[in-house]
Order: structure tokens, then C-alpha cells, then sequence
């Protein structure tokens, strides 16, 4: 039957690959396994396939797409310049579309949730009095890795949503609160807002927006994914900086095509304000500091150095892990939908961790923040870079200037 | 013995020795000798012919008519030569270019063909590696009279197997070797030898040439630019030596060639019974002895085999074996190995029983 | 019992895949062709491979090994259909620092190896450009070379010991860490035989010390003639360095594209010359080949000014293959070696070539041992390419023999460079080697069609003569 949907991956997308392998050993799950049938290039040739004919959409094509963690680790390795993560988006959707009981499947999740404010607000209440009362214990298994990974909910003042202020004299950001960053991790959301104001930012946090879309394309829901992108484009369109604090959505916004290069990761506009002098660089050696390289951040948007120069400034010295970044196994729902391989891929990036002899960690995203807690236990301190830079800077005293 | 058909007759240099002037000859001599079932010698400059099960020949070939450079361009550092070529005549032909083809060093009369036949190396092999490395392309003639030509004349070549590699150690059992391309490397002119207190003090340089060990003293041989012999010398703490001493093998009744892993050379030159006389490579883990009586072999062939080595016999006079193998143990895949020896020399004429297991 | 049902008892269901979108994913390598897997199994050891031999025996079934699918021949294609043998399960590596060597599984990445080798000052010399991606197996079975062997070798020369499985599912160890093991050499035929003859699931590679010191140099030329005629000149002054590679315009634009590394997009040719040892020696060597350069027209000589630098020059050459991507959906290669000698004007030929069947060709090579890569970029949907790719390809091999060259210098024959086999051989020879298969595969099931032409094995000194056999009959 081949492809039906708009969305499907094209065959210049395709014809890029030229089966050189070179993606291989950066792909975690062609790691955990060693089969071409869990690897980018295996994963391009099922896809073209479908494209010439020989195979269809079916249970086990979908099966091979579903292993895939969507970490992009084959990006930036492919002298073919072969856009992976389309390709990828562009054949989930066509498994929503035509794989029967596909359509329906996890729209609960992507969908309905992180459209709806409510629902979220609902949700994480819920959470916070199961955290409060240890009733998480209780969760099933599959999302067990998900709540002994999330932070503690109280307490954490208020959400950014609808914040405005600063005097934009470095020019005007518009944030991306985001979908379970404002309310899980809302910590990191109002550190970006403090920073960005302090580096001479107005921040504004428009109530017009919604979620990103990233999880959404990344499922296979193409169309909701395109509707959050419209509405996000036009609430966003006033801003000279388009900013998220979660790697996962600052990488979706980068390929809105409304938004331009105006789109940037937290870190990245950090970075700029430090190198610029319009945030402060601590003269404090405050040791050792782990820093681990979400796959939104490093392999989709090649993103490498300014996590570690905001560590820098802050007084700590990067210890690196894994010179690949292989995935940490979080991949948005892959610990609920593939919790085996994320198991083992967790376990393996908290080995590193562990091997570096040093317990405080930075991981600019929030999947790998939970995702390193939950392996790590409680021993180890992880948290967004910009959120130990700051707490730097209070330290010093220099935190409010 | 029957007398040799005509077109034979005129190789005749003495009775029941043969000396071909080409190819084609080789195959007419390997031909007669398939179809009569006659054993055939195959004699370089017989420096190596009491290595392995002492042959029994019908008839001796002798290389000594196949001598010629074929082909040598030392802009691309490749030579083609005939087997019979005596290897200092070679290594003359090439220092001249300041050229190496990195055979036996102090040869004798060895040839070409009988280094490669015998699987002989350079004391240089543990930086150059062994024979069997620099041997690009091999004209053979099989046991039933094929002429047959594997690999080529250039430095690197996976075209087809590995036919002259084959052909390395087999002591003609596959086929007589007529001609050889081989890899040269740059000789350079300055070089030192280096007499050392003790072998772990070559570690002190990068990857040198050779260090070898023998009953009296170690020495590192280097070479290079003259600065860099300077500082490699100064790092092994002084004490060189212009040019290349190299050891003459030891010589005596028996002959030995004991190999085991390079982790073991220390601990097998402590096992030598003392009055052997021997040249340990160091990094390599091959040491060429000799001794007048062949008690202990028996034990240091015991040892270096549990150890994965090998003691093997080089020489001996008659009837000195007294049953002891030359060879040890069989090697494995010995079924394989029979296999292809019926596929090249089906009647079996080529230095028969010469080989480990009585191939 | 089915062999199917067979190797699922002999394997378990899991290493065992059957579906048909996962057979299409195992029926080619990364060249053009196509075969068609019955089954892919994914053996844990020498015992389980031991069990699908003799499956595969019993069943008259062929058996193709594959490692990660880099090969360029088709090697690892089933395109005699039967069970892919993958062996990327059999992955441990031991290390044994005092003999400085390694027993490595068939299925370990060659650049894990030198990795896991690294933090004892150790490192395996052959470096295909895959070497990120390509295992071990897949090097002892094409013998492979890269950029590095110029100075130290195939792999063949670091193979010390292999554990094999061979006709009849017998496991054995050949070699070990003692030199010269005693008897024919089989180890050195299993290399580089293409999996025709057993499959390795073990290796005993030898590891070389890292170098003291390097100099890693990048020339950029006006024109391909000079860049090879420095090539030329620099064997010739009596050096071997430790690299010595080319890259034509075209293909570093390619790389320039995705690498962004500030490569001389401007240059005819660059090359990327390495040396290595101790540093009085580098540096002498560096300043020969500098001299050389600008003696030919160099317009610039660029020294890595550090180890990061270093490796960008080289991952650029390294992924070069990939790149053509960006200008074509496929690409053909070639991999003649010629003599240093005969360079420049094998050169003026390829391109020559080139231009007249008016295609997109690229040239990134190891000029150092005269070991060309001539490629072309194509869309193989368009039939009328097609033709043209190969017919420029025929005559591309044709002048490289005629130049006293060789079919192929590290990349095999699989089946892409097998009907040209007879083009460098004689009958004679062809039989030799087919009877050297015919000895180690009696029952033919080990990658069948491979390697050589069918009819290689003659009989004109036996009683049936070839011409009496039906011409594609494999004998």
C-alpha cells in the first residue's frame, strides 16, 4: 500500500542514505542489540522500502520504528546530511495512520494532556499528594522510572506563565513555559526568567501559548503537532528570542519554520549573555560537576559547549562521561513504551556517572534530569545548568544585581 | 632409478640432480615426478635442509639455475625475484638503493625461495614483521606441474586468497616457488647497536628494530636520521655502536628453533640447558639455538607447548632424532591442512613427509 | 525437521529473525546489490555458529557472515539466499598486555577495540575509513587496510590467531601468540578468504604501542598531477609515512559540506600526510614532505595545530564514502592499487575516463601505496547510468592492470569485482584458488558464488575438460 499520508518520508530524504553505516555505532539501541533491524540505517532502508513497495506499514514495521529512542544521535555523525528525525516523524505519522488500533493509541498522553492546562494542573496535583504521602511506591512499574525520577512538587512558588517583566535593553525574549516544565520542574523555568532579566532581557511568557509539539511528532500525530506549531508561532512571532528551557522543546521549536533562527535553547541564550558580559562569571572553584548531554540538546541541535562554559562561569569544572553522548534511555514515553531498553540504557549512563566519582550533575533536560535521578538515587544532586549557575551566583553574593 | 626422459636429461648437473632454468622446466621435472611417483628435494643453498623430518629424495632440484631480478623499482619499493637468488645477493643488489627487502640477516648461501619455503625471518621482524609479511606476489608450480601465479606487484592486494602466504613455511609442500614479489623497506644509512644491561631497558625507545639476547649480552639495534639514532642511543644510555652487529646463529649438532609467546622468551632462555647456545627476540618471542645433545628437549618442548609455543628441530645429525619428532605435537586443523596438500601435489612428490604430522 | 525449525531449536526464537521486512534489511551490504536472506541468525558463540554450520550443511543451505554491513563487494549479500550468519553478539574483548595482543569477538567495532586498547598505550593498527562502524570479523574476512597500513600493514599482518569454524561445524584455534606456528598457514588463507571458507568468531589481533609523537600535515594543491606526483616523490626519498592520503576537490567540498572544519574547498587536490615516531624523526619526515609539496605547487601546509584538529582531518577523510550522498542516491567505486610508480598518469586516465561517459566522478584515496578510489555518484534507477557507470568502470580496472596494478587493494571481491577476476588471472590460477576452496569447503555452503567466477575450476589436467561443462556451473 506504501505511503498515504502527506507526512511520509520522501524519497530525497531517503536516497540520502548511502548505507555508508557510519550511524551504527552511535545508535544506542543498534548497541544494546546489534541488529541493522534497531539501527538508523536499518531503520531508512525499511522506510524506503515501504517507498518501493516491498513493504508494508504494518504491525512490524511499526515494531521497528518503536525501538527507536528519536534521540537523533545519527545526525550530526551522517556525512550524508540524512534527516533522520523527519524521516522518523514523517513514517510514525504514517503508522498512526494505518496501523489499525495506532490511531487511538496514547492519544490520551500527547494529546489531550499537554494541550490542556487543566488536565496538567490536575495531574500534577495528583502527583504532589502522592509524593507527599509515598504513595508513588505504588505506580505501576512502567512509570515507576517516572515518578522516582520527578523532583519534589511543593512548594516551588509560581508557575511563569503569564509573566512579563525586565527591562529589554539586551532585547525582548518570549519563553516557552512549556508543558510539565512549568509544572514539574518550574524551578528551572523561573531561574531562566531571573537570568534573562538579569542579562538586560524583558521576559514575557504569553498565555497564548500552548505545547510545543514535540511529542506529539514524535508519536506519530502529525496534525495535533501542526496546530501546536501554529498557535506557538503566532504567540511567539513578536519576539527577537524564542526561548525553551527543556532541550526537547527548544529542538522542536528550531524546526518551526514561522520561527526561524529566532528559536534557541536556554543554555545557548545563557552562554551568549556570559560571553557578551551582561551575566557575571564567578571566580569561586567550586569543584567537579558531571555534565551529561540530552539528546535534543547535543545531537539535534549540536549544542555542546554552552552547557559547559555556563559551568564554567559558575565555578565548577566539567567532567565528561561519554565522548558519544549515547541516549540516556528517558526519550520522552520511551521508558513507559520500551521500558526494558530504557532500563538498560539508564543503568548504563548512571554507571558513568558513578564511574566519574563526583555526585552533582547538570542535564539541561528534564526527561534525562528524571531519567538520571531515578538510577542515580538519592546520593547524587541533579539539576539544569542555568539552576547551578544561579545558585553560583547567589552564593557569591552577586545573585541579584 | 629410471633413467630421465630427454627433454629432462639436459638439466641433469649431477646424477639424480636437476637444475630447471625456468618455470616451465620446473613444471616438466614435477610432472615426471607425479607420474612416476618420485620424491623430489627442492635445494636453495641448502642452508636449512635439516629443518623438520630429515627428507629421502628420488631426485634433488636444484634452484641454483632461477637466480634472476625480474623486476626492481625502487621508486615504488617493490622487487620481483627468482627463488633462486641467493638472499646477499639480493640485500647487496638493494642496500645500494639504500633498500631493504628485510630478509635473514648474516644468510649464507640461503636463497630467496628456501627463506620463504622454510618460513625464515629477519632479526628485524619484530618492528618490519616477518617474511611472510613482505611477500607480495608468488609464481609457483604445483606438485602435478600447474604454473600458478597468486597476489600481484603491488604494496597491498586482497585480490583473490592469499595463495603466497600459503606458500610461507610449507616447505614446498603446495608447490616449488619460482619467482617472488617482495615489499621493500627504506634502509636507512645511520645506524647503532646498543649493548643494554638488561631488556627491559629497550623499553626506553619506541618500537626499536630488534632486541636481541644471547648467552653473553642484550643489545638494541635502531636506525633512522642521524639525530634520531642520537637520541634514541642517549635514551638507552649511551654506549652505541656504529652500524649493525648482528649475531651469527648458533651452530652445533642440533639445531632449534624454540617459539612462545613474547610474555615467555625470559622465562624460556631461564629453561635452556646451559650448554646450549642461543639469539632470543625479544618482542617476538623466537629464540634460534643450538646444542651438541638433545637432552632436554624433550621437557623445554613440554613446557613451551602448554605455554602455546612450539620446539622445533633445525638441524640434527643423522640418526640423532632417535624418534624425537621435529615438529611436536600436530598443529590443529591437520585434516585441512592434508586437504589442501591432495588439491596441489596430489601424488605427493614435493619433500614428502617433510611437514608436522608426516605430512 | 525444517532448517529453519533447526537453527530456532539450535539458537532459541529470539536470535533467530524471520519476518520479511527484517530479511530485506539483512539482504544487501553497504554496495549496490541485492540478495535475498532465507533467515538471519544471531549466534552467541563458536558453538552456536559450530550448530548452524551443520544445519546448514545438512540442509545444503549457504551461510554468509556479516559484521555490521560496511563491506563494499557485496561480500556479506546473500545473494544465493540461505541463513545471514551475523556475529555482532560475539563481542568480548581480552586484552593481553604482556604479549600485546588481543582475542576479539568477530562482532567488536574495530575503533572499540583500539579504545579499549587506548589506556594502555595500545592500539590496532588496520583503520578502515568505516572503523567506526565496521567490526573485526568483517576486517580478518577482507583483510582491510585504511589509511594506516601504508606503513604497517593489512590486517593480515595483525592477526596472530583466529578461532574458526570450519566445514563439518569443526571449531578450531589456529595461531597464537608464539610466532611461526608450525604447518601450512592456515590462519593467513582464512584472511581475506570473504567468509568462503568458515566463519571467524574469534581473533587474536597483535597491538601496537602508540606512537611517541606525530605530525598529522594537510597540503592543498592547484592540480590532482601535482598532489599525486608529491605522493610519488615521497616513497621515493626513502620514507615510508605513517599515511598518505588524497582527496580531489569534489570530494572535499563533500565533506567540507557537513564537516565545516575550514578544509581548503579552493584546492584541485589536498593531502593528508601523517608521520609518526619518535619526535627527532617527525619532524625531519614533516619537513621532507612540506618541502616536496611547495616544491610542486603546494599552495598551502597545514600542520594540526593540536589532537582535536588531528582527528577533524581525519574524520573528514574517514566519512568521505557517506558524503557523496549529498550529490547522488548511489555511488560505484573501484579500488585498484597501482604501482607509485604509474600514479599520475593512472590518474590522468581515471578522470580522462571519466569525462568521456561525461560522469560525476570523485577521487579520495590511499595514494601513499597507490591504492585508488575512483568513484562515481549515480542514480542507479536510471538504467542508462547504470550502463555507463560500468562500462567507465571496466575501463577504469583495465588501465589500472595495464599499469601493472591489482583488482583490489583492501576492499574484496564479493561479487561486484568477480567476473573481472579472470581479467588478472589465468585459467590456471583461478583453478588454483578454486581448488583451495574446494579443499577447506568441501560442501560449498560458506558464501557461495563469492570471490570467484563460476567455472574457475578447470580440468584440463584432469579427464573432463572445462569446455564440456555448461558455463555457469559451479564445479
Amino acid at each position: 500500500m506504501g505511503w498515504v499520508t502527506t507526512e511520509h518520508p520522501t524519497r530525497e530524504e531517503l536516497d540520502a542514505c548511502v548505507q555508508c553505516g557510519l550511524c551504527l555505532p552511535v545508535c544506542p539501541t543498534f548497541r544494546l542489540t546489534g541488529r541493522e533491524t534497531a539501527s538508523p540505517r536499518g531503520r531508512l532502508h525499511a522506510m524506503s522500502a515501504v517507498g518501493e513497495g516491498v513493504v508494508e506499514v504494518d504491525e512490524v514495521f511499526a515494531g521497528l520504528l518503536d525501538f527507536c529512542l528519536g534521540c537523533r544521535a545519527c545526525e550530526p555523525v551522517c556525512p550524508g546530511l540524512v534527516p533522520y528525525g523527519r524521516a522518523l516523524e514523517g513514517a510514525r505519522a504514517e503508522i498512526a495512520e494505518q496501523v489499525p488500533g495506532r490511531k487511538r493509541l496514547r492519544r490520551w498522553q500527547t494529546t489531550t494532556i499537554l494541550g490542556s492546562r487543566a488536565a496538567l494542573r490536575l495531574g500534577s496535583l495528583g502527583l504532589r499528594i502522592g509524593q507527599k504521602l509515598g504513595l508513588l511506591r505504588l505506580t505501576p512499574a512502567r512509570y515507576r522510572r517516572i515518578t522516582s525520577g520527578l523532583r519534589k512538587l511543593g512548594g516551588r512558588g509560581q508557575p511563569t506563565l503569564g509573566h512579563a517583566g525586565g527591562s529589554g535593553e539586551a532585547g525582548t525574549v518570549g519563553l516557552l513555559a512549556g508543558c510539565v516544565q512549568d509544572e514539574w520542574f518550574r524551578p528551572v523555568n523561573r531561574t531562566a526568567v531571573t537570568l534573562l532579566e538579569m542579562a538586560g532581557h524583558r521576559v514575557e511568557v504569553p498565555r497564548s501559548q500552548t505545547c510545543c509539539g514535540a511529542l506529539a511528532a514524535h508519536d506519530g500525530k502529525a496534525g495535533a503537532a501542526h496546530v501546536f506549531a501554529g498557535q506557538n508561532e503566532e504567540a511567539f512571532e513578536r519576539y527577537d528570542m524564542v526561548v525553551a528551557t527543556a532541550a526537547g522543546c527548544s529542538a522542536h521549536l528550531a524546526g518551526y519554520e514561522g520561527l526561524g533562527s529566532s528559536a534557541a535553547d536556554i543554555t545557548v541564550a545563557v552562554a551568549r549573555a556570559i560571553d557578551d558580559g551582561r551575566l557575571p562569571v564567578s571566580e569561586v572553584d567550586r569543584g567537579e560537576m558531571v555534565i551529561q548531554d540530552p539528546c535534543h540538546l547535543r545531537h539535534a541541535q549540536r549544542v555542546v559547549d554552552e552547557p559547559r562554559r555556563i559551568l564554567e562561569a559558575a565555578g565548577f569544572r566539567p567532567v565528561e562521561i561519554d565522548p558519544v553522548a549515547l541516549c540516556c534511555g528517558a526519550a520522552g514515553v520511551y521508558t513507559m513504551a520500551q521500558p526494558e531498553a530504557s532500563e538498560t540504557l539508564g543503568n548504563q549512563k548512571a554507571d558513568q556517572v558513578r564511574s566519574s566519582g563526583v555526585t552533582r550533575v547538570a542535564s539541561a533536560n528534564p526527561g534525562c534530569e528524571m531519567q538520571l535521578r531515578s538510577h542515580l538515587g538519592d546520593d547524587y544532586e541533579v539539576a539544569h545548568p542555568i539552576e547551578w549557575y544561579l545558585a553560583a551566583l547567589e552564593e557569591d553574593g552577586r545573585g541579584d544585581d | 632409478m629410471k633413467s630421465l626422459p630427454s627433454d629432462l636429461a639436459r638439466l641433469a648437473t649431477e646424477p639424480d640432480t636437476l637444475a630447471p632454468e625456468s618455470a616451465e622446466d620446473v613444471s616438466s621435472i614435477l610432472r615426471h615426478a607425479s607420474k612416476e611417483g618420485l620424491r623430489v628435494q627442492v635445494r636453495g643453498g641448502g642452508t636449512r635442509s635439516g629443518f623438520g623430518a630429515p627428507p629421502t629424495p628420488d631426485l634433488v632440484m636444484s634452484m641454483e639455475n632461477l637466480t634472476a631480478v625480474e623486476a626492481y623499482e625502487p621508486d615504488d619499493l617493490t622487487l620481483v625475484v627468482q627463488a633462486g637468488a641467493r638472499v646477499d645477493d639480493v640485500e647487496s643488489t638493494l642496500i645500494e638503493h639504500n633498500q631493504t627487502a628485510v630478509l635473514p640477516e648474516r644468510p649464507g648461501d640461503s636463497t630467496v625461495g628456501g627463506v620463504i619455503a622454510s618460513g625464515a625471518s629477519s632479526f628485524k621482524r619484530g618492528r618490519l614483521f616477518g617474511t611472510r609479511e613482505r611477500l607480495l606476489e608468488a609464481t609457483v608450480v604445483t606438485g602435478d606441474g600447474r604454473v600458478v601465479r597468486g597476489g600481484g606487484r603491488v604494496v597491498k592486494n586482497v585480490t583473490g586468497y592469499d595463495l603466497p602466504r600459503l606458500m610461507v613455511g610449507a616447505f614446498g609442500s603446495l608447490g616449488v616457488i619460482v619467482s617472488v614479489c617482495l615489499k621493500l623497506w627504506p634502509a636507512p644509512p645511520d645506524r647503532a647497536t646498543v649493548t643494554v644491561d638488561s631488556p627491559e631497558a629497550a623499553a626506553e625507545v619506541a618500537r626499536p628494530l630488534a632486541v636481541l639476547q644471547d648467552n653473553e649480552s642484550t643489545r638494541v639495534y635502531v636506525w633512522g636520521t642521524a639525530a634520531e639514532i642520537e637520541a634514541q642511543t642517549a635514551k638507552l644510555g649511551g654506549g652505541a655502536e656504529a652500524g649493525h652487529h648482528w649475531p651469527a646463529g648458533p651452530v652445533d649438532r642440533f639445531g632449534w628453533s624454540l617459539r612462545v609467546p613474547p610474555a615467555n622468551l625470559t622465562g624460556a632462555i631461564e629453561r635452556l640447558p646451559t650448554e646450549w647456545r642461543y639469539v632470543a627476540l625479544h618482542g617476538v618471542g623466537e629464540i634460534r639455538a643450538a646444542s651438541p645433545r638433545i637432552d632436554g628437549a624433550a621437557d623445554l618442548r613440554s613446557w613451551a607447548e602448554d605455554e602455546g609455543g612450539r620446539l622445533v628441530v633445525t638441524d640434527s645429525p643423522e640418526g640423532g632424532l632417535d624418534g624425537f619428532d621435529p615438529w611436536g605435537r600436530p598443529p590443529p586443523g591437520i585434516e585441512f591442512q592434508k586437504r589442501l596438500i591432495a588439491e596441489f601435489d596430489p601424488a605427493r612428490v614435493i619433500n614428502p613427509g617433510r611437514l608436522p604430522g608426516g605430512l | 525437521m525444517s532448517y529453519l525449525e533447526a537453527l530456532r531449536g539450535a539458537l532459541g526464537e529470539a536470535n533467530v529473525l524471520e519476518e520479511p521486512v527484517e530479511l530485506h534489511l539483512f539482504s544487501k551490504d553497504a554496495s549496490l546489490l541485492r540478495g535475498q536472506a532465507n533467515v538471519v541468525v544471531f549466534p552467541q558463540d563458536a558453538d552456536q555458529v559450530s550448530e548452524v554450520v551443520k544445519i546448514a550443511e545438512a540442509h545444503k543451505v549457504p551461510i554468509v557472515a556479516r559484521g555490521a554491513g560496511t563491506g563494499l563487494t557485496a561480500g556479506a549479500s546473500p545473494t544465493e539466499g540461505g541463513i545471514v550468519v551475523v556475529t555482532t553478539a560475539i563481542d568480548s574483548i581480552e586484552i593481553d598486555l604482556e604479549n600485546r595482543s588481543a582475542w576479539v569477538g568477530a562482532g567488536v567495532i574495530n575503533l572499540d577495540l583500539s579504545a579499549a586498547a587506548a589506556p594502555h598505550g595500545l592500539h590496532f593498527a588496520p583503520d578502515p575509513s568505516s572503523q567506526s562502524a565496521c567490526t573485526i570479523g568483517g576486517n580478518v574476512a577482507n583483510n582491510s587496510g585504511g589509511p594506516h597500513c601504508l606503513a604497517e600493514g593489512s590486517t593480515t599482518s595483525h592477526v596472530l590467531g583466529l578461532e574458526v569454524v570450519l566445514a563439518g561445524g569443526e571449531i578450531v584455534r589456529l595461531g597464537g601468540n608464539a610466532p611461526d606456528p608450525i604447518g601450512l598457514d592456515l590462519k593467513g588463507l582464512i584472511v581475506g578468504s570473504e567468509g568462503t571458507l568458515g566463519i571467524v568468531t574469534k581473533a587474536l589481533v597483535r597491538l601496537l604501542p602508540l606512537d611517541p609523537d606525530v605530525r598529522t600535515m594537510l597540503l592543498a594543491f592547484p592540480t590532482v598531477e601535482s598532489a599525486a606526483t608529491t605522493v610519488s616523490q615521497v616513497i621515493s626519498a626513502g620514507m615510508v609515512p605513517a599515511a598518505l592520503e588524497l582527496m580531489d576537490q569534489r570530494m572535499v567540498q563533500a565533506v567540507e559540506n557537513w564537516l565545516q572544519a575550514g578544509l581548503p574547498v579552493d584546492a584541485a587536490a589536498v593531502l593528508l600526510a601523517e608521520v609518526v615516531g619518535e619526535t627527532e624523526g617527525v619532524e625531519a619526515e614533516a619537513e621532507i614532505i612540506a618541502d616536496l609539496g611547495r616544491a610542486n605547487g603546494a599552495t598551502s601546509v597545514e600542520v594540526a595545530r593540536d589532537e582535536t584538529h588531528r582527528a577533524t582531518l581525519w574524520k573528514g577523510r574517514k566519512s568521505a564514502f557517506g558524503a557523496i550522498a549529498q550529490l547522488a542516491p548511489d555511488y560505484y567505486l573501484h579500488d585498484a592499487v597501482v604501482p607509485r610508480t604509474r600514479l599520475v598518469e593512472t590518474m590522468s586516465a581515471v578522470y580522462e575516463i571519466a569525462d568521456r561517459y561525461d560522469l560525476t566522478m570523485l577521487n579520495v584515496f590511499h595514494a601513499g601505496d597507490g591504492n585508488l578510489h575512483p568513484l562515481v555518484a549515480f542514480d542507479a534507477s536510471d538504467p542508462e547510468t547504470n550502463r555507463k557507470v560500468h562500462e567507465a568502470g571496466d575501463e577504469i580496472v583495465a588501465i589500472c592492470l595495464k599499469n601493472g596494478g591489482a583488482l583490489s587493494g583492501e576492499h574484496g571481491i564479493g561479487i561486484e569485482k568477480r567476473d573481472m577476476m579472470r581479467t588478472t588471472f589465468t585459467e590456471l590460477d583461478l583453478d588454483a584458488q578454486a581448488r583451495l576452496k574446494e579443499a577447506v569447503d568441501p560442501s560449498g555452503v560458506f558464501n557461495p558464488s563469492k570471490v570467484l567466477p563460476a567455472g574457475s575450476r578447470c580440468f584440463d589436467f584432469g579427464g573432463v575438460r572445462r569446455k564440456e561443462l555448461p558455463e555457469g556451473v559451479w564445479v
